[in-house]
């Protein structure tokens, strides 16, 4: 779960992942909604160092057992992967893990029924992420459109985990650093990478109405977005 | 209410700025960009709806999270309980007279 940011702030300003939303804070959402899936076995979450303490004690009033195990991101979204990634690397070499899912925590409104499709297309294909067909674009001179298709790509995106370290190793030898998860995998793995239906309502808190939106369909679901699942309070992460 | 401050898009100022946003109990009530002032709020008339389907939330799931914070940290939540329980009506009132204010 990558809360780190872009690395554009300054000050002491609340990290917008931070903010208050419906009773918990926007990342502790998507922490709830990937952990009432019975496969999701370990959390970690990416985050600035200087969010440390309000992380931790967010964490201790909103979100259950298993411990959600918290590292400090790098210096871009691919670093922070790659923090991630290590973090998990021995995990994944044992064979624990099967896949890894990376999700923006900007984006409170994945609900479960989206983290258990990528985790599945992933199991089956190598990697799956989800886009939202988006209207095409428009040519200037009022020719054909430039391409057939225009989808936005959303987070969960869910990789099968050994392909996905090695790409990360390679690319940390070269040091090359993409742009999301995918741009590292298609350079790096033979995966195929499929698309699985997004959602619009899977907005990413970037403007301030987004805030606004998200309050509100969250309201609309009745603060459920689980699916009918229950959470598995229970269960213990391997290590 | 409570203030926040943090670093959102502003679609005037076209880059990341700071924000200002004013919370009413849960709801959020507006956000200001301290840079040019541009101002959102929730139109007064959707304000009262709101707050009155998300106080009922809090009341059905607020069971739920007082057994999760006493187990969590039962001394603690036994010793803190009188005076949450005190607090309650002020807070109540000062978030009804922030809605309408609002």
């Amino acid at each position: 779960m990558l809360a780190a940011g872009e690395g554009r702030r300054t000050g002491h300003h609340t990290n917008k992942v931070l903010l208050p939303l419906a009773g918990r804070r926007v990342f502790t959402w998507s922490i709830r909604w990937a952990r009432m899936l019975p496969e999701v076995c370990r959390t970690v979450l990416v985050i600035r160092e200087q969010d440390r303490e309000l992380v931790t004690r967010t964490l201790d009033r909103e979100v259950g057992p298993p411990e959600v195990e918290v590292i400090a991101g790098g210096e871009s979204r691919h670093g922070s992967e790659w923090e991630a990634l290590q973090l998990l690397a021995p995990a994944i070499e044992a064979g624990e893990i099967d896949v890894v899912v990376i999700h923006d925590a900007a984006r409170p409104l994945a609900g479960s029924e989206m983290w258990a499709e990528v985790i599945d297309a992933a199991a089956r294909w190598g990697g799956a992420i989800p886009a939202d067909d988006h209207a095409q674009l428009a040519a200037l001179d009022g020719g054909d459109p430039p391409v057939q298709r225009v989808v936005a790509v959303q987070t969960p995106q869910a990789f099968a985990a050994r392909p996905l370290l090695d790409a990360y190793r390679r690319a940390h030898v070269d040091g090359f650093v993409g742009t999301d998860t995918a741009s590292c995998i298609e350079r790096y793995a033979d995966e195929s990478v499929r698309c699985v239906p997004g959602d619009a309502g899977n907005i990413k808190i970037t403007f301030p109405d987004d805030l606004f939106i998200a309050e509100r369909l969250l309201a609309k679901a009745r603060w459920d977005l689980s699916g009918g699942r229950e959470p598995h309070r229970a269960r213990r992460s391997p290590r | 209410m409570s203030v926040e401050l943090a670093d959102l898009h502003c679609e005037t100022c076209d880059r990341v700025t700071e924000h200002e946003l004013h919370y009413s109990g849960r709801l959020l009530e507006s956000v200001r960009c301290t840079v040019c002032g541009t101002h959102l709020d929730v139109p007064a008339r959707d304000m009262l709806p709101s707050y009155l389907a998300d106080l009922e939330q809090r009341v059905v799931s607020k069971p739920a999270r007082m057994v999760r914070r006493a187990g969590r940290d039962p001394v603690g939540f036994a010793r803190g309980l009188p005076r949450a329980i005190a607090r309650q009506p002020a807070k109540f009132l000062e978030e009804l007279r922030s809605i309408f204010r609002h």
